[in-house]
């Protein structure tokens, strides 16, 4: 069926939300065009394509796109679509190329998508066909820019400036970065992918969800401590049993994370401490990041701890692990995760080790925490087949958001994650230009 | 350690080492499976076909015995949602050969098809298996697992148990 703007309207209330925008295979085509059309989305990392010529592959919304590095060693972000007959050009996640050359009929592209060559253009000669026409290059998306080494895209011709659009919540990618003695990161240790049987939204509200560690995830941390309580006091040191443990922490603890929420949608938990605040800090690195910004700023750096923080609705990261998710919607019902990792330049490999046994542990297909996630997303959205109720709720803590200006502040228990979302959910789905008018949405 | 046998263990031998673990996993019963393996075995499913690196490199998984015990406990927990349905496997070994023989360590790699039926569906996963087997006082023993599924870097579902 088709919705009229009032319908998508209604279907956001400031405590409930209709079970159709997860179910509905109409929405989900609006969503493709208005959110992760209107939107900032995900690309990849600069250091992905070090080289010219370099370029990775991968899907806006589920648009083929390719990132490349041209030979001036600019980034470009384009369709990856022939302008003869529409072809695919690459077809590797990544790869290194001269120019692009299609695989059908041979007509070749420079490396910021202009077209080069058109094989026996004979036949083209008074036909009107013009080959310096811009309309058959592989076409830029609209907008592409890069923050710190992470770069994004937009469909939308009058998106805000990046910066602008990222707001507050760009400290946390700081906070990531600073993280490295030399103040820059790289993708390092490959991606997991991860096939989630669930609409994309549903991966997006549980980042900041914590009621829901202490029941989904009781089982591992109960047989972590169970193990554990087993071995000999003086046992070596393991990074797992600081990794696992905190997954089960108490209301009261998560309440005193907090919950931070921006404009756009973006929104984190944490800050002055998150369950990852306890990690040790391996001491070869502390002098490192000591002699590269002194005492009080490293402190600064390092007790600067989120959790998870969503740039919405493309880009998860975790500041104090260097890893991100990555959202990748492929139908109503169906969703890829990517999990990346990050080497801090200037640090010790153990670093990348952490992050990396992290990731393994709690967000890969053979772990022991994602499954369990990944499984009450799934029975949501089998529950919300049922006509029973029509309606979820998010009243926890509402009516109780501190407006501190450019964001808006809550306990870390408060459906605040939620209500950011779908404020910037409803005005993206429900206004003409909705990047250019989004006064109402963090209020 | 004394009365330990010296002599090479046989093709059969290997095959009933194979298939006792695949048998324990068959009922995804861990409890057996991990008594197969010695107090340092590690267990590898690589996200890449030739990973060589276990530590720099992300996995589908990489368990030592910590790890391992965790499972077990995790897998017999009565709140896990994930753990909710049953988990009925169905392995096939076929293709066993001894790639090396040095000192004490045999090397086997074999290929292996496995189903497994879990949540409602009925999932096929196949690849190589190489294991790196060693005496001990109770018998032949496994001191690491390589799984190299054909579709490691593919966007996979849950893999609910060790294949
Ligand atoms: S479709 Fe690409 S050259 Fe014809
Ligand atoms: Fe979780």
């Amino acid at each position: 069926m088709s919705y009229s703007t009032e319908q998508i309207a209604d279907m956001v209330k400031p405590t409930f939300l209709h079970r159709k925008i997860y179910t509905d295979p109409a929405i989900f085509e609006l969503e493709m065009e208005r959110i992760w059309g209107g939107s900032w989305i995900f690309i990849g990392h600069e250091s992905q394509v070090p080289n010219a010529g370099d370029y990775i592959t991968l899907n806006y919304g589920h648009l083929p796109v390719v990132m490349v590095r041209d030979k001036q060693l600019n980034i470009h972000v384009l369709h990856n679509r022939c302008g003869h007959k529409g072809a695919k050009i690459v077809d590797k996640r990544d790869g290194h190329v001269n120019a692009f050359r299609c695989c059908y009929h041979g007509w070749t592209y420079a490396l910021d998508g202009t077209l080069a060559g058109v094989p026996n253009m004979k036949g083209y000669e008074g036909t009107g066909f013009d080959r310096s026409d811009p309309r058959y290059n592989m076409q830029k998306l609209a907008r592409y820019d890069s923050y710190r080494g992470f770069v994004f895209a937009s469909m939308n011709p009058r998106a805000p400036d990046l910066k602008e659009w990222m707001g507050g919540a760009a400290t946390v990618m700081d906070n990531l970065c600073d993280r490295s003695p030399e103040g820059e990161v790289e993708v390092a240790g490959g991606v997991l992918r991860y096939e989630h049987e669930c609409n994309w939204k549903l991966f997006l509200e549980n980042l900041n969800d914590t009621m829901h560690p202490m029941i989904v995830h009781k089982s591992v941390v109960d047989a972590a401590n169970d193990y554990i309580a087993t071995l000999p006091e003086d046992s070596a040191r393991r990074d797992e049993a600081e990794i696992i443990p905190p997954f089960g922490a108490s209301y009261e603890v998560f309440e005193s994370t907090g919950i931070t929420g921006f404009r756009y949608g973006h929104h984190y938990d944490g800050g002055e401490t998150s369950i990852h605040a306890d990690y040790s800090v391996d001491p070869d690195y502390e002098r490192a990041m000591l002699a590269a910004y002194g005492a009080d700023r490293t402190r600064e750096i390092l007790t600067y701890n989120t959790h998870n923080t969503l740039y919405y609705p493309s880009l998860t990261i975790k500041s104090a692990i260097q890893n991100i998710r990555v959202v990748r919607p492929i139908a109503v019902d169906k969703t890829i995760i990517e999990t990346w990792s990050f080497r801090l330049k200037g640090a010790p490999d153990s670093l990348l080790q952490r992050t990396l046994l992290y990731s393994r542990l709690i967000n890969a297909n053979g772990s022991m925490v994602g499954p369990d996630d990944l499984t009450a997303y799934f029975r949501v959205q089998q529950g919300l087949a049922s006509t029973g109720n029509d309606w979820i709720e998010m009243h926890r803590n509402f009516g109780q958001d501190e407006d501190q200006g450019d964001r808006l502040v809550n306990g870390g228990t408060s459906d605040l994650d939620m209500r950011t979302q779908y404020a910037a959910w409803k005005a993206y789905m429900t206004n003409d230009t909705p990047l250019a008018n989004q006064e109402a949405q963090a209020s | 350690m004394t009365n330990v046998i010296t002599s090479n263990p046989t093709i059969r031998d290997i095959e009933e080492l194979l298939y006792d673990e695949a048998a324990f996993l068959d009922k995804a019963d861990l409890d057996g499976w991990i008594e197969l393996y010695t107090d340092d075995g590690t267990y590898w499913m690589p996200v890449l076909p030739d990973q060589e690196d276990p530590v720099n490199h992300i996995s589908l998984f990489y368990d030592d015995r910590v790890l391992m015990e965790i499972r077990r406990r995790n897998l017999k927990h009565p709140r896990a949602a994930s753990k909710d349905y049953p988990i009925r496997c169905s392995h096939i070994i076929s293709n066993i050969r001894v790639t090396e023989q040095v000192d004490e360590i045999t090397t086997v790699e074999s290929n292996f098809h496995c189903l497994v039926y879990y949540n409602d569906r009925q999932t096929t996963y196949g690849g190589t298996y190489r294991h790196e087997l060693v005496r001990s006082d109770s018998g032949l023993k496994i001191r690491h697992k390589r799984v190299d599924l054909i579709n490691c870097d593919a966007a996979l579902n849950t893999i609910i148990i060790y294949l």
